[in-house]
């Protein structure tokens, strides 16, 4: 079994975190979010992985991942270059993948399961193609799957207006190599993408059965920022929190605190967890950082209350004021305009910022 | 859809045919790796595939 990673796509709907880096790069819980990806192959057995590369992003997501000796996978690059859909991305990693069986799993989702018993339950049969369901409240808005007693795949319907399951495809699939023959016969669509649903329906219609596993644990497509904040979220309520910095006295901390060996939580500072603050990042006397809140890197706060935000690193926040539910990319600076006249705030913002004042 | 494909003979890293005709003469875009890759490695079979659907490989 291999894996093929899928990490292109152009992150419009993170703008402007994505204007400088891959929407995959994106931490959660201070760890990009590609690499729970390669955590979840290698735990399902799958070391050979392909990561697929856009047109964005190219060197950075191979400055990260190396050759992967430092996941203890062994990874090979593949060159999409224009996003021409799943199947064509799937399809470029046709000579990687050769004759074996391989899990599809795009580098923007975050599952709390893992994929190990999507692979499990596609090896116990004869196959052609596994995929991966969630209930969800609003299949009017999903692709949605339709399956018999047996869990195996009677139907596909992107986006049905009258749907026969609430049980979404969350793009996560296994596929036999059989799927390569599909995607040779396909069209594009009218989107003129070449469509992994498509090809996997072509499957269902040459008589391969299709495997379907529902997860049951939370799973997210980090493609919003709304998403990252839950996703990060959803990881520090799960993860194991290890404090290794120093905590001066006279701060004051709570619950489960992840703080790198370098970081410093100084006296005056309070910390309630979950959060996670990484190296080289210092909370300041009169700092607030509250639950479900990441501080990236050579960060420093000082006099902030902060909770349930991403920090991507390299920021100094020093205004006097309360930060909740926001995202601040790589760099951003927030300090005070208390002392400055005429009265205001002062801002520097990129195309596509949102900000609510 | 055929999707065609070439391997980089020096590090590994496999390009789809739209990025290398795109470029026609491009350096390899595994990261560190020299190799200068050309539409013309694919073969001539490859080519005239892509040049007679080249619109099927734009978006």
């Amino acid at each position: 079994m291999k894996g093929v990673l899928l990490s292109g796509g152009t992150g419009s709907r993170l703008r402007p975190i994505t204007h400088t880096g891959p929407k995959q790069l994106v931490p959660v819980a201070n760890r990009p979010v590609l690499e729970y990806a390669i955590e979840d192959l290698k735990e399902a057995g799958i070391t050979e992985i392909g990561v697929i590369l856009g047109n964005k992003g190219r060197n950075e997501i191979q400055e990260l991942l190396g050759d992967g000796s430092d996941y203890g996978v062994e990874i090979t690059y593949i060159v999409q270059g224009n996003p021409l859909g799943l199947a064509h991305a799937a399809g470029c990693a046709r000579d990687f993948v050769g004759n074996d069986d391989f899990v599809m799993y795009l580098g923007d989702n975050i599952l709390k399961s893992g994929v190990t018993e999507l692979v499990e339950s596609f090896q116990a049969g004869d196959y052609g193609a596994g995929i991966a369901l969630q209930e969800v409240d609003d299949p009017q808005a999903f692709g949605i799957a339709d399956v018999d007693d047996a869990g195996n795949v009677t139907q596909l319907i992107e986006k049905p207006d009258d749907p026969p399951t609430n049980l979404a495809l969350i793009g996560m699939y296994v596929f036999s190599p059989t799927i390569f023959d599909a995607i040779d016969n396909l069209e594009p669509s009218w989107r003129g993408e070449l469509e992994i649903t498509d090809a996997i329906q072509d499957l269902f219609e040459d008589g391969y059965e299709i495997d379907s596993h529902v997860v049951t644990g939370w799973w997210k497509d980090t493609g919003k920022p709304e998403d990252i904040l839950e996703a990060n979220r959803l990881v520090l309520e799960d993860k194991k929190l290890k404090t290794a910095g120093v905590v001066e006295d006279g701060a004051t901390t709570d619950g489960r605190i992840e703080l790198a060996e370098s970081a410093v939580i100084e006296d005056g500072a309070v910390v309630r967890g979950p959060v996670s603050i990484a190296e080289n990042t210092t909370l300041m006397s009169g700092t607030y950082v509250g639950p479900y809140t990441s501080v990236g890197a050579d960060s420093t706060l000082e006099n902030i209350h902060i909770e349930n935000s991403v920090i991507i690193g390299d920021s100094e926040i020093t205004a006097n004021g309360r930060i909740v539910d926001s995202l601040l990319g790589r760099g951003a600076n927030v300090g005070s305009a208390d002392e400055l006249l005429p009265e205001g705030r002062r801002l520097v913002v990129g195309e596509n910022s949102q900000l609510k004042l | 859809m055929r999707i065609i494909t070439h391997t980089c003979s020096a590090c590994g890293t496999v390009v789809a045919a739209n990025e290398l005709e795109d470029n026609r003469v491009m350096k390899c875009p595994g990261l560190g790796c020299q190799e200068v890759l050309r539409f013309d490695d694919l073969s001539e079979d490859a080519r005239e595939h892509f040049l007679d659907h080249r619109d099927r490989y734009q978006i």
